[in-house]
């Protein structure tokens, strides 16, 4: 399912906020908030950036099945949190198909083993 | 076609012209480096235009996924005392960037001769294709994506193009006809690695990568290197091949990678650079006679059509499906293949047919009309594109 991943200098505070189980996004002074490796503003272009956990629900702008050569899939999406700000992730406890665009779907985390936790979406009536 | 050609902004006598045109063996071939395939296609371009390696002062190289090539080249070929070098970066938009960068160079007399050069070696022996392009390392915001299942260029070009099928209802058979189209054009090829005509039943029985997008979605990969010589028209008329006249250009950039929620898979950067390169040239999208694509991924070819203002946004799908495309279609378009069923040289693919068509050379699918050709680089994940106006005549000449 999901694949391991590790930290960087500029992802430290990231796996901090996904291993509590928060998607940290980036919010300026004027309130604006940002994707998560936003080094500026993305509305005003403000440098100076504070973590803020999104709440959590968002729906689906794409979707795409990944399928690996042993004939498992993967269900991929692009959603757009409630925030404001996409994420791209796999979806879980959802079969292929079963989730469309305009779908709600919520924040989850996954922990796989020797990995920091990395954040995917399943449905929301799930 | 067009009736008269005059470019609005470059200085007289220095206009710029593609002279020569180097490719080597191309695809499986697992004899040489990167750096290799480098040299060997600047020493065959410089001969093609009739030039000696002395004569040339200027050279900028593009190197692929698996690295090698460089500022080393340089030394490499021997060459002494540019007055231009550099290695360029804007994934597949670069070859037509480093064309208008030596036409800049050329126009402004900052150099005369400039080799421009793609080679790339990612294929080995007894690996898969699949594995020269994988994921490459799983930290940071990289690996974050990759953990999460977007481990590839596929997926996030997969997710593009099913938010276009969406907004537009594009259809998956719509996407099949670009690479039939296409595989009819690589028939006629004997550089094309799939030349075996293709239906769109054996299409959509292709095996999914990532849907919506079935393996005969996806480019091939290669290994090899083309290069081409930039130079001056007056210079050129006394060379050895025909010269392919640059007449206007573009580039963009939109930013905001991943994250452009108005138009992420709907609009490119095709849209700001195709109608820059196309008004600099003095013509129209309707003067245009042979298109050469970047096609990464069929949906790549669809979006830049509707870009570049072949038809109105949205209906590309239904443009390709109407027999717009292939050798008996209305519009000339990847006559060599493209980079789904001929090579994948990056930019270099669309160019490299450009000049052929543009010089007559193209052999068994030369297109009779062929005085306005239109090439096109895209970049990341339609994060970068680049545009060439080429014609085998002169600016202000018809």
């Amino acid at each position: 399912m999901v694949g391991t991943v590790s930290r960087d200098a500029a992802t430290a505070e990231f796996f901090d906020g996904t291993a509590r189980g928060e998607l940290l996004l980036r919010r300026c002074p004027e309130g604006h908030l940002s994707t998560p490796y936003a080094e500026a503003c993305e509305t005003c272009a403000a440098a100076d950036l504070t973590a803020v956990p999104a709440a959590g629900g968002g729906t689906v702008v794409s979707h795409a099945v990944s399928h690996k050569r042993d004939g498992t899939t993967l269900p991929l999406v692009i959603v757009e949190l409630d925030e404001g700000p996409w994420w791209w992730s796999c979806l879980v406890g959802a079969e292929p198909g079963q989730v469309t665009t305009g779908a709600r779907v919520r924040l989850t985390f996954e922990r796989p083993e020797g990995s920091e936790a990395v954040p995917v979406f399943r449905p929301a009536d799930a | 076609m067009a009736d008269t050609v005059t470019p609005r902004t470059m200085p007289a006598g220095r206009t710029p012209a593609i002279v020569g045109l180097g490719m080597t063996e191309m695809g499986k071939v697992y004899d040489r480096t990167a750096g290799r395939f480098a040299a060997d296609a600047v020493r065959l371009a410089v001969a093609d235009a009739g030039l000696r390696l002395s004569d040339v002062d200027g050279l900028l190289t593009s190197a692929g996924v698996g690295g090698g090539v460089g500022l080393g080249l340089a030394r490499d070929l021997g060459l002494k005392d540019l007055s231009v070098l550099s290695e360029m970066q804007s994934y597949g938009s670069t070859a037509g960037q480093m064309v208008q960068y030596a036409s800049l160079a050329v126009a402004s007399g900052t150099a005369e001769t400039i080799a421009c050069v793609f080679a790339d070696a990612p294929l080995r022996q007894g690996t898969s294709t699949g594995a020269a392009y994988g994921s490459r390392g799983a930290v940071g915001w990289r690996g974050v994506l990759g953990a999460s299942g977007i481990a590839d260029t596929t997926s996030m070009y997969a997710l593009a193009a099913r938010r276009h099928m969406d907004t537009y209802g594009t259809t998956q058979d719509q996407l099949g006809h670009i690479a039939v189209g296409q595989r009819a054009w690589a028939g006629m090829n004997p550089r094309a690695q799939f030349r075996d005509p293709l239906t769109l039943e054996q299409y959509h029985a292709s095996r999914w990568i990532t849907e919506p997008f079935h393996l005969l979605d996806c480019c091939l990969v290669s290994n090899g290197g083309i290069a081409v010589v930039v130079t001056s028209a007056e210079r050129a008329a006394s060379l050895a091949r025909p010269p392919v006249h640059v007449h206007g250009w573009g580039q963009a950039h939109p930013g905001r990678s991943l994250l452009r929620h108005e138009d992420f898979g709907l609009v490119s950067g095709a849209a700001r650079s195709g109608p820059a390169a196309l008004a600099m040239a003095g013509l129209s999208v309707s003067d245009v006679d042979v298109v050469e694509l970047y096609d990464c991924y069929t949906f790549t070819v669809l979006i830049t059509l509707e870009d570049y203002g072949f038809c109105p946004k949205g209906e590309g799908g239904r443009f390709v499906a109407d027999g717009t495309l292939g050798p008996d279609g209305k519009l000339k378009v990847n006559t060599g293949g493209g980079q789904l069923s001929s090579y994948y040289m990056w930019g270099m693919t669309p160019l490299s047919e450009a000049v052929l068509q543009a010089r007559g050379e193209a052999g068994e699918r030369q297109v009779a009309e062929h005085d306005v050709v239109l090439v096109s680089g895209n970049g990341g994940v339609l994060d970068h594109h680049s545009t060439l106006v080429l014609s085998p005549h002169a600016p202000g000449r018809a």
